[in-house]
This record gives C-alpha cells, structure tokens and sequence, in this order.
C-alpha cells in the first residue's frame, strides 16, 4: 500500500476510522436496532475504491479491539473489512450514480455481512453479542434452531436494515461535498451526481 | 528567489480564474506581506508560492512559478519539503496525528526526508528553540492551545529549512494571546534571514514587519510596494483594506488641518511620531 | 498518553521495558493458546496461568480485571441464559418452572465465556503495557508500511476528539428535542442532523490534513529514518523465537488433547 494511494486517501482513512468509531458509540447510547458503525467504511469505499474501503474496515475493528476499549470487536475485522471491499466495488460498477442502485448494494452487503459474521459469533462467542439483539437468538433457540442459525438469524434481521441506513448517508453526505473536494478523489467519476 | 511569470490558475469545475496573470519577483530574504479581501486570491497564491499547485489541487496553470530556479508547477510537492514551506490557518489539521510528542512531531518530515538521526536532534532542538517550544517538546500536541499549536505547525516547517516560508492567515483561528505568541515567533525568525510570505488580516502587523506589501483584488495584483505605498494610499479602501490606526488619525489630523504636512501618511507607530511632529517624550 | 485513543498505563515493570514485539509476540501466544487449547477449561487455564500473572507482572492487574470483567460479564450472562435455558435435547441438570438449564448448554457457555475472557483479556494485555507508538515503529522497522503506522497512530489521536465533538452535537440535538420514541426509521432518520455535520465538516478537513503531511514530505519516496529508538536484546530475539515455536507447539497439542477426547 506504500504509493498505491494518494495523500488525500490516505488522510482521510484515519479520519473516517474515527467517525465509525464515534458514531457506534453515539449509537449504543441510544439503543437503535442499528449500528452505524459502518459510515466511515462505506464512505472510504465510495470515495476511494475497494482497497482502501477494506483496510478502513479492518483497521477500525482492529484499532477499536487492540486499543483495549473493545476488544470483542477485533474478532469480527474481517467482517468490516469485507463491508468495505464491497462498497468500493459497488461504486466502481457505477451502482453509487443513483440512490437506489446504492440502496440496493447496502442490502446486499447486509446480508454478506449476515453471513460471514455468524460462525465467528458462534464459535468465539457464543453466538451472543451481550446487547439487546440476543433476544432474537434466545428466540430462536427456543424454536429449535442450530447456534450458527440462531446466530445468522440475528444477524439477517439486524445487519440488512443497518447497511441499508448506512449506505443511504453516506450517499446523501457524498453528495454535499464541495465538487472542488470530490474531483480530487479516486473514484470521482463514480460518485453520485 | 521567488519568479512568478504570467501566471493564471484555475481550480478544477471552476468557472473562473482564482489567479490571473501574475508577474513577481521576490528577492531572498525579503518578509512580504499578502493583503486583499476575501476571495481576492491570497490562500491560492500562498498555495501556488508553496507547490500545492497543481500537484495537489490539479486545475489549469498557464504562465510558471520558480523558486530559486525550480519550476514548482512541474515539481510533485512531496519532493519540495525542505524548498518551500506552508503553514496555514488551523491549527489542529496541521498537525499529523502520526506522532505523540512535540518533539517527535517535529522530526516527522526529517524522518520522511531520512535524515540523520543526530543531524534531526541538533535541528528539532533548534526549531524548539526558535519557536519557544522548548519547554513543551515533550508534551502532546494535542494537549496545547492554539497558539502553541500552530507555533508547532511553524517549527515542523521550519526544521525542514526551507528557502521560502508562506504563511497563509496563520493568527485567523486564534485568540488574540495565540496570535501575539504567533507573530512573536515569526518575528525571530525574520531575525533569521528567512524568505518570508505572510497572507494576513491584521495590518498594522504587516505595517511594522513587512519589507513589501502586496495586495490582491479579484486574483490580479492591485498594487505591490512598501507598506506605506500600499497601505496608506487613498485607494487601499477600494482594495477592500482597513487602514491602520495611525493613518486614521494622520488623515483626521490633515483634513481637520490640526497637523499640516504633505507626503504619505504613517502607517506604522514610528511613522507617526515622525508626522506628527516627531517630538517624542522619553519613557512615554 | 491521556489525549490518545489507548489504555496504556505507564508503569515501572518488568514488562513495560520489554521491546513491543516482545509483549506483542507474548500475547498473540496467549490468544492463540486461549483459543486452541479444548473447552471449557483451555481457555480458563491460559486465563489463569498466563495472562492474570504476567498482568501482575505489568503492575496492571486491577486494571485489567475490572475492565474484562465489565466487558466479559454481558456476554457471560447472555450466553449462559441463552444457551443454557434453550439448548436443543440437552439433558437438564436445574429445573426453573417451565425451564430448564441444560448441561451441555452449560458446558457451551463455560467454554464461550472462557474465550471471550481470553480474547478481551490478551488485548487488555497489550494495550495496558505497550506504548502504541513504539509498536507501530518497531513494526515499521521490521518493514510494515509507513502508511500503516501513520493510519493507526493518527486514527488513536484523532479518534477521541470526534468522540468529543460527536457527544457535543448529540447534546445540542438533544436540546433541541432529538427524536427518541417512535418508529426505528423515525429514529434513525433523526439521527441524520447529528450524523451529517460531523462527518462532512471533517471530510472537508482532510484537504488540509493532507497538504499538512505533503509539507512534512510525508509522500516522498525513498529510505526514512526514526527519531524514536527502541531497545533490544539478543536474548528477547531468542524469546519472540521461543514464543513462536511455542504457538505451534500449542496448537498441536490442541489438536491431540482433542483427538483423544
């Protein structure tokens, strides 16, 4: 990664890393069924292609582990890396031109994330995250369903609706930035109009 | 040092230039200060003096833009760090983020140039010195005021020895402690030798410590010549400049016909003793 | 260190002098011990045996333990509800009225809660006795990319003052009657007036973020040097060596303890 990227990228990764972080603390405060810690990623996606969005991703879970302050968010990098890879990808197919090609990419993502989150929630924790959505594994333990079920259960009921939102404010924050500071970005012909 | 030559800018999806057929010549050594109203094009100018343009900000240049016969629009500004140096308005961006102490700060672009590692202490101890920040090296940067925030900023440039430092509205987004600690420390560096561009509000400043003065009005130059040429002329209201105090009061004084004198009126303290009578009481 | 986005607490121990590959290769050895080694007592041992003595060591131990303890006790009390109360056809060992707690989702949780424990604990560990900066360059030295140690140990600094500025917003908005009941859309919808501002007043930062470090010849190519020096020994090299056998040494005798099992 030394020169694959320009300057403006790369302050802008740390940047972003932050606002995921403060946003999905704001977040729990407020006990949505969301969390929007994801705002930072997408838009490093968006603005600067599938690389860059991956190591936002990573690093954020990574940083926000190893930094001591969440530790059982580091497990699950790979998660938000993968968040990233795909809002980069969907912005290089052109999908972030309207919003509902945009919307559509955060459902998706959503449901990847679903996926690929449930057998490292099952097997390092349990499939329990601590916080309200456990309710929704209990219930569907109580009905008989497998841990990595129940676990995926969870997740395709929270993580759609979270990338959904995510994606949506991203878009609508891409779009108020100033045409001077959106030319200078990687992906500035893929960005919405 | 410093040769502009018919040089016209314009930012990317902009509809019109920002700068417009500039012609300089700036001689080494020389503090000159950048005046005009906002929008007149004082940051772009500071930016073009420093190599941001267009490496960093892209757009359309026409005309060129040396420093010490290095033409800065072909050169990556990357490789200028130690040739030109900025510092702008807020403090807090200025700073990197990648560095935990005062003193490591400001051996970041020394490490990014691979110096030496006696050669960085000698020098970071030096811009400590300079920037009065001596006592603070190991302190965060993130836990000083703003002042001493944007002396770091100085001092971070300054390491890098650069030939010509611009300073783009360096007091604008501090208190007015900041902005003293601020113009204190440019002042010992002027002592030094520094090729100085200073973009600035405060004119009375720029009266007492500019060598030039050069004022900007819709991108072009509008007027360019000692403080007292630029600042005390009928015309630099136009130009969108509030004048000093002590030509506020020369003029009252002339056209109330309390002091009769002709020639140009003060625009610095010294000044105007001088045309008020040049009596000047001691320890008054 | 109180203006960066870490638990470090300085202190003179044993551990503290140790070169940050070291602690990092001490406790990557505890993670993967935790997790390799069979449940539910595997993890508990690593815990026990490893990690509480060398944060002893480090002077750190009540620190560590208060905050695993805050983070470990929702998962452990979830999980133990959860999978203990509606384990599929397990065998029950107490009956609660309708309910009953069975013992293999007992087992399931004892065996969660110890990696969980140890997980949060290792990177407790870590993040208690070593400075981030001096990790972040040792790894540069090592030949990590600069660009890597600029993103964390700027993002470490950057991170708790949008933290400050993300709570100054939710309070104003909160004065001005944020949205807190109604429909989740409604909510979140609400959030945008908090959300928006913060994030695009520092996207527009950036600009000048990023001409601050082309200043600092920060994307020049070419060989950098280090202001910092770090302290190492030959016989920590030998120990970060000893440490990696030992990891795969660990994990093969997971693998044979559950074999025989």
């Amino acid at each position: 990664m030394q020169r694959s990227f320009n300057t403006l990228t790369l302050a802008l990764i740390p940047v972003a890393i932050a606002i995921n972080i403060a946003i999905g603390q704001i977040i729990v405060l407020l006990k949505l069924p969301v969390y929007l810690d994801s705002i930072g990623t997408v838009l490093v996606g968006l603005l600067a292609g599938p690389i860059a969005g991956l190591i936002t991703g990573g690093l954020t879970n990574i940083i926000w582990g190893v930094s001591g302050l969440n530790p059982q968010y580091t497990p699950f990098f790979y998660v938000a890396a993968v968040i990233g890879l795909m809002a980069g990808i969907f912005a290089r197919l052109g999908w972030a031109r309207t919003i509902w090609m945009w919307a559509l990419g955060g459902l998706i993502t959503g449901v990847v994330a679903a996926i690929i989150s449930a057998p490292t929630s099952a097997i390092v924790f349990g499939g329990v995250t601590g916080a309200g959505t456990d309710l929704i594994v209990a219930a569907l333990r109580a009905s008989g369903a497998g841990i990595m079920q129940a676990t995926f259960g969870q997740g395709i009921v929270s993580d759609p609706l979270d990338k959904l939102a995510t994606f949506v404010i991203v878009w609508l924050i891409v779009r108020a930035l100033p045409l001077r500071l959106r030319v200078r970005f990687p992906n500035a012909e893929y960005l919405p109009k | 040092m410093i040769a502009v030559r018919d040089f016209t800018y314009t930012y990317p999806a902009a509809p019109r230039p920002a700068l417009i057929d500039i012609n300089l010549e700036i001689a080494p050594g020389q503090f000159v200060g950048v005046v005009g109203a906002n929008g007149a094009g004082k940051s772009t100018l500071c930016y073009a003096l420093s190599g941001f343009i267009p490496d960093f900000y892209r757009g359309d240049v026409k005309g060129s833009l040396s420093v010490a016969g290095r033409d800065l629009c072909k050169t990556p500004v990357a490789e200028l760090a130690g040739e030109v140096g900025l510092v702008f308005a807020n403090p807090f961006n200025q700073i990197t983020g990648a560095r935990f102490t005062v003193r490591e700060e400001l051996a970041f672009g020394l490490e990014n140039l691979g110096r030496p590692r006696d050669e960085m202490v000698a020098r970071v101890d030096e811009a400590l010195r300079l920037t009065g920040l001596t006592e603070l090296a190991d302190r965060s940067p993130y836990a000083l005021s703003g002042g001493q925030q944007q002396r770091v900023a100085i001092a971070s440039v300054i390491v890098l020895r650069p030939k010509v430092l611009v300073l783009d509205e360096p007091t604008s987004q501090l208190d007015p402690v900041g902005a003293r600690e601020v113009f204190e420390t440019l002042d010992a560096l002027t002592g030094e030798g520094a090729t100085v561009i200073l973009a600035e509000h405060k004119l009375e400043w720029i009266a007492a410590h500019a060598d030039r003065v050069i004022a900007l009005r819709g991108g072009r130059v509008a007027a360019d010549g000692t403080p007292r040429e630029v600042l005390a002329d009928a015309s630099a209201e136009e130009l969108g400049l509030m004048p000093t105090r002590y030509t506020l009061a020369a003029r009252l004084a002339a056209t109330q016909g309390v002091v009769k004198r002709d020639g140009p009126l003060p625009v610095t303290l010294d000044e105007a003793r001088e045309f008020f009578g040049g009596r000047q009481r001691e320890g008054a | 260190m109180t203006n960066a986005f870490s638990l470090y607490t300085p202190r003179a121990s044993a551990l503290h002098r140790l070169h940050p590959l070291t602690m990092l290769a001490l406790v990557v050895f505890c993670l993967v011990a935790g997790l390799a080694l069979p449940g539910p007592w595997g993890p508990y041992v690593v815990f026990l045996l490893l990690i509480l003595p060398l944060a002893a060591l480090g002077q750190v131990l009540p620190n560590l333990l208060s905050t695993a303890v805050k983070i470990a006790l929702p998962f452990a009390i979830s999980v133990f509800l959860i999978q203990g109360l509606f384990w599929t056809g397990g065998t029950p060992v107490v009956e609660l009225g309708p309910l009953s707690l069975k013992r293999e989702g007992l087992w399931f949780a004892a065996q969660s809660t110890g990696r969980v424990l140890t997980v949060v604990s290792s990177f407790l560990l870590l993040s208690l006795t070593t400075r981030p900066d001096a990790l972040m360059i040792a790894l540069d030295q090592r030949g990590a990319p600069k660009t890597l140690t600029y993103i964390v140990l700027a993002t470490i600094q950057i991170a708790p003052r949008f933290q400050a500025k993300a709570r100054t917003i939710l309070d104003a908005q909160r004065a001005r009657g944020l949205e807190t009941e109604g429909s989740v859309g409604r909510r979140v919808a609400a959030l945008l007036p908090l959300v928006v501002p913060l994030v695009l007043g520092s996207i527009i930062d950036i600009e000048e973020r990023a001409m601050a470090l082309d200043a600092r010849a920060f994307s020049r190519s070419g060989p950098k040097t280090s202001l910092l020096t770090l302290r190492d020994t030959s016989a920590q090299r030998a120990g970060r060596w000893l440490l990696l056998l030992g990891m795969i040494a660990v994990v093969a005798l997971g693998i044979w303890l559950r074999r025989a099992a």
